[in-house]
């Protein structure tokens, strides 16, 4: 009797089982994935916040058509160096102690600044506490004309945790445009130095004549310069100099933010490829770029960076080496860096590439690192 | 002694042992909020098959124990073996029959909102229109392009596809998609121009003005996941350029909070720079279409739009304690021609369409006004095809049980008077 109500019973098990599955089917497959709508226009109202206010302090390229180019004397032991992002010319200056100090150039729309704001974004720098007041600013003159000057010391040894640290501004504004002329660096070398650099405002001027086009490698034809930029390249610059170039690279020419680049080939087409740029401070910290790196090989960012000392020297210059896929290429690529901290710079170097090619040129690399003399 | 399949699925002992497994679940699946957080306790002890070492106030215990699916897998089977094999159609027995249809319809329910239950969110100011809600939770890549005569065709790829990385393709797209890296959580920091000198992650859109760090996923309730995707964009002719994607962009709520914190810093002036500048929105151009790519709340898309009429935020005079929200909104349904008010207060939400509008969370009233902000309600959308079941389920026991019981009392009734 029992096997009979069983039989009798089997077709509701099976409906049972076929809706359990059409269910989970029919669940998974809304999870994830991709989907594609026709909707109206969404109304400007949806917007979460407000559209970008025309003279927002943080799009200077839509200016840079009508940027005026910029002249000056540039003082003795200064060092033109490839400007970044918003700047329109970058130097720096090394003292014999190593010192390091850092000038930049930059131009914001003027309206609507907010002054104590900049000066507490300067002083948050240099990690002094927010002024409810802006005291009286100081006049300086720059190309000719009243700018005014503010100067602020860090009360705390910033610098390789020995040196208080200063800054030096001049803001000028000209226009629509504010000039920002701003010196950074260790306290002694931005006081010895201070001269150079009020020498220095005074010496620039501006040439209205519109550039044709500013996007397209501005820096150099904004900044008419006698200087050769640290820019290494085959143009025979301080690059060169700076390494001994193993036998077998090719120098290629840096892009924006590279200092040098190095192209070196193996076996049956096989390639690699040396990178080399120079930040300010420590240009992010060790854990940021080694997951920036980890990234471009698609790697998940690591919690713990685990890195090896390159040489003796105290261990402040460190080195990763993992493997991944090129995000690029989407090849098998080993990637070698190094980051040296040199004279409150960060250097950062990488091999990358053919792992064949990579381990082959293992070596020259490190030889090459080793071999820098860094401008002092 | 060989284990009988059909013994074992039917034997009550199997039911008790169930029963006490789901005792002690229950019980450690809410010690473990407190560590892990709602949400992430309710996966890993809830709707999972086998768990792998418990977690009770910070200690770690070497266990195995059957998960949620599990103990309600087998219960299921549990209960239906029982009724196949000990089926008796009789009127005696209709009582159990109806009782225990309930538990397996209260089971199947719940197996039904686990899987196809939604919940997202409105979040409207005054006057503003709204025809999707949004999920409190997880984002979606978005390409909008524009087809001309109002209309926009959106391609969405979900973040538990983004977080998989690789490549992304699809018919509506004329590029690839490479996923460079995925955050779940990231923090941004606005790259002051006289301060950050590192160079930005990519050189397009909302990198040259915000850098994005990871950062440790968070578990509790009142914090967020909001996540930060490197992707690339290749066509055939090779890469248009690496773009950064982040849920900072596009999440309301997130953007209120941290433009609150810029403005401590550098006034709100300055602050409401900067969040427009992580709010532009970013777009490429392939083959003459012009697509804008956002990282943004997972969107739900209603055949209807709700405004919000007015919000209301009452409290007890004299104090600072709510009294009451309230939420009047428009439905203006252009499928049905349907156009009505509704007002919408605690435990009086609007069903409409299969979905649930609870009222949530709400700026208005005083509150708003001394903050100058605009008037704000956020309703919860809940979308739960077996929301009936549970009812449904527990009158069939109370009737099953009800019924069982009167035929006892009755055939008592019976014996005792023919005695």
């Amino acid at each position: 009797m029992k096997s009979l109500s069983f039989v009798s019973n089997r077709q509701p098990l099976i409906r049972w089982a076929a809706f359990f599955l059409l269910l989970t089917i029919a669940a998974g497959c809304d999870r994830d994935g991709v989907k594609v709508y026709q909707v109206t226009e969404e109304k400007s109202s949806d917007a979460p916040v407000a559209t970008l206010p025309a003279d927002a302090a943080v799009a200077p390229a839509q200016n840079a058509n009508s940027l005026p180019q910029l002249q000056f004397a540039l003082p003795s032991g200064w060092q033109q160096v490839a400007p970044s992002q918003m700047r329109v010319a970058s130097f720096s200056i090394t003292n014999a102690d190593g010192e390091t100090a850092d000038i930049a150039v930059i131009p914001l729309p003027a309206e609507g600044q907010d002054e104590l704001a900049l000066v507490n974004m300067w002083r948050d720098q240099m990690q002094l506490p927010a002024l409810t007041n802006a005291a009286a600013a100081e006049t300086v003159s720059v190309a000719g004309s009243p700018a005014k000057y503010f100067e602020i010391i860090s009360e705390q040894p910033l610098i390789d945790g020995k040196f208080r640290a200063r800054i030096l501004i001049a803001e000028l504004t000209r226009g629509n445009m504010s000039w920002f002329f701003k010196m950074t660096g260790g306290n002694d070398l931005v006081v010895a130095q201070k001269d150079n650099f009020l020498q220095f405002l005074k010496s620039v001027s501006f040439n209205d004549a519109p550039i044709p086009d500013a996007s397209a490698g501005t820096q150099n034809t904004l900044m008419p310069n006698e200087n050769t930029p640290v820019t290494g390249g085959n143009s025979g610059g301080p690059a060169d100099s700076i390494w001994t170039i193993p036998a077998g690279w090719q120098t290629l020419p840096p892009s924006q933010f590279l200092l040098a680049q190095f192209s070196l080939a193996g076996d049956s087409g096989a390639k690699a490829e040396v990178n080399v740029a120079e930040l300010a401070g420590e240009g992010g910290g060790l854990a940021m770029n080694v997951n920036r790196w980890r990234g471009q090989l698609g790697l998940e960012p690591a919690t713990e960076i685990v890195s090896s000392p390159l040489d003796d020297s105290g261990g402040k210059s460190q080195v990763v080496d993992f493997s991944g896929t090129n995000m690029k290429t989407g090849k098998p690529t080993r990637l070698i860096g190094v980051i040296v901290p040199q004279n409150g710079q960060t250097w950062f170097y990488k091999l990358m590439g053919d792992d064949a090619v990579v381990a082959a040129q293992k070596d020259a690399f490190i030889k090459f690192i080793q071999s820098a003399q860094y401008p002092k | 002694m060989r284990l009988n399949p059909i013994k074992f699925f039917t034997s009550l002992r199997l039911t008790v042992v169930l029963l006490a497994f789901a005792i002690v679940l229950v019980f450690i699946g809410t010690l473990a909020q407190v560590d892990e957080g709602l949400y992430n306790a309710q996966a890993r002890y809830f709707r999972q098959w086998l768990i792998f070492g418990l977690n009770v106030f910070g200690h770690k215990i070497p266990l195995i124990l059957p998960g949620g699916y599990l103990i309600g897998t087998m219960l299921l089977l549990n209960l239906l073996a029982a009724h196949i094999y000990r089926f008796q159609l009789t009127t005696k027995k209709i009582g159990i029959q109806l009782a225990h249809s309930g538990v397996i319809l209260l089971l199947v329910g719940q197996l039904v909102t686990d899987m196809l239950a939604s919940e997202s969110q409105i979040r409207f100011n005054e006057g503003q229109s709204k025809s999707y809600a949004e999920s409190s939770q997880n984002y979606e890549l978005a390409f909008t392009t524009d087809n001309g005569a109002n209309s926009q065709t959106v391609i969405t790829i979900s973040q538990q596809l983004l977080a998989r990385g690789g490549e992304i393709q699809n018919a509506n797209l004329p590029f690839t998609i490479r996923v460079k890296s995925f955050w779940k959580n990231s923090e941004p920091s606005f790259r002051a121009p006289m301060m950050q000198n590192a160079p930005p992650l990519t050189t397009n859109g909302v990198a040259e003005s915000f850098d994005f760090s990871p950062a440790a996923e968070v578990k509790t309730m009142d914090d967020k996941n909001v996540p930060t995707v490197e992707i690339e964009i290749v066509d055939a002719n090779g890469s248009l350029g690496d773009w950064i994607v982040s849920g900072w962009t596009t999440d309301a709520g997130m953007i209120e909070g941290l433009e609150r914190g810029y403005a401590k810093m550098a006034g709100a002036a300055m602050a409401q720079k900067i969040t427009a500048a992580l709010t532009q929105p970013q777009s490429i151009s392939v083959g003459g279409k012009v697509f804008t790519l956002e990282l943004r709340p997972e969107r739900t898309y209603l055949p209807f739009s709700l405004t919000l009429l007015k919000a209301t935020h009452t409290v007890y005079t004299g104090t600072d304690i709510p009294k009451d929200f309230r939420s009047q909104v428009h439905i203006d349904n252009a499928q049905t021609g349907e156009k009505r008010d509704v007002t919408i207060y605690m435990n009086a939400p609007l069903r409409y369409a299969g979905l649930t509008f609870y009222q949530y969370q709400m700026t208005a009233g005083e509150m708003a006004q001394q903050a100058g902000v605009a008037p704000e309600s956020v309703l919860q959308v809940v979308r739960n095809p077996g929301w009936l079941t549970p009812y449904i389920g527990c009158a069939l026991v109370a009737l099953g049980l009800i019924v069982q019981f009167m035929f006892h009392l009755v055939g008592f009734i019976k014996k005792g008077s023919s005695k």
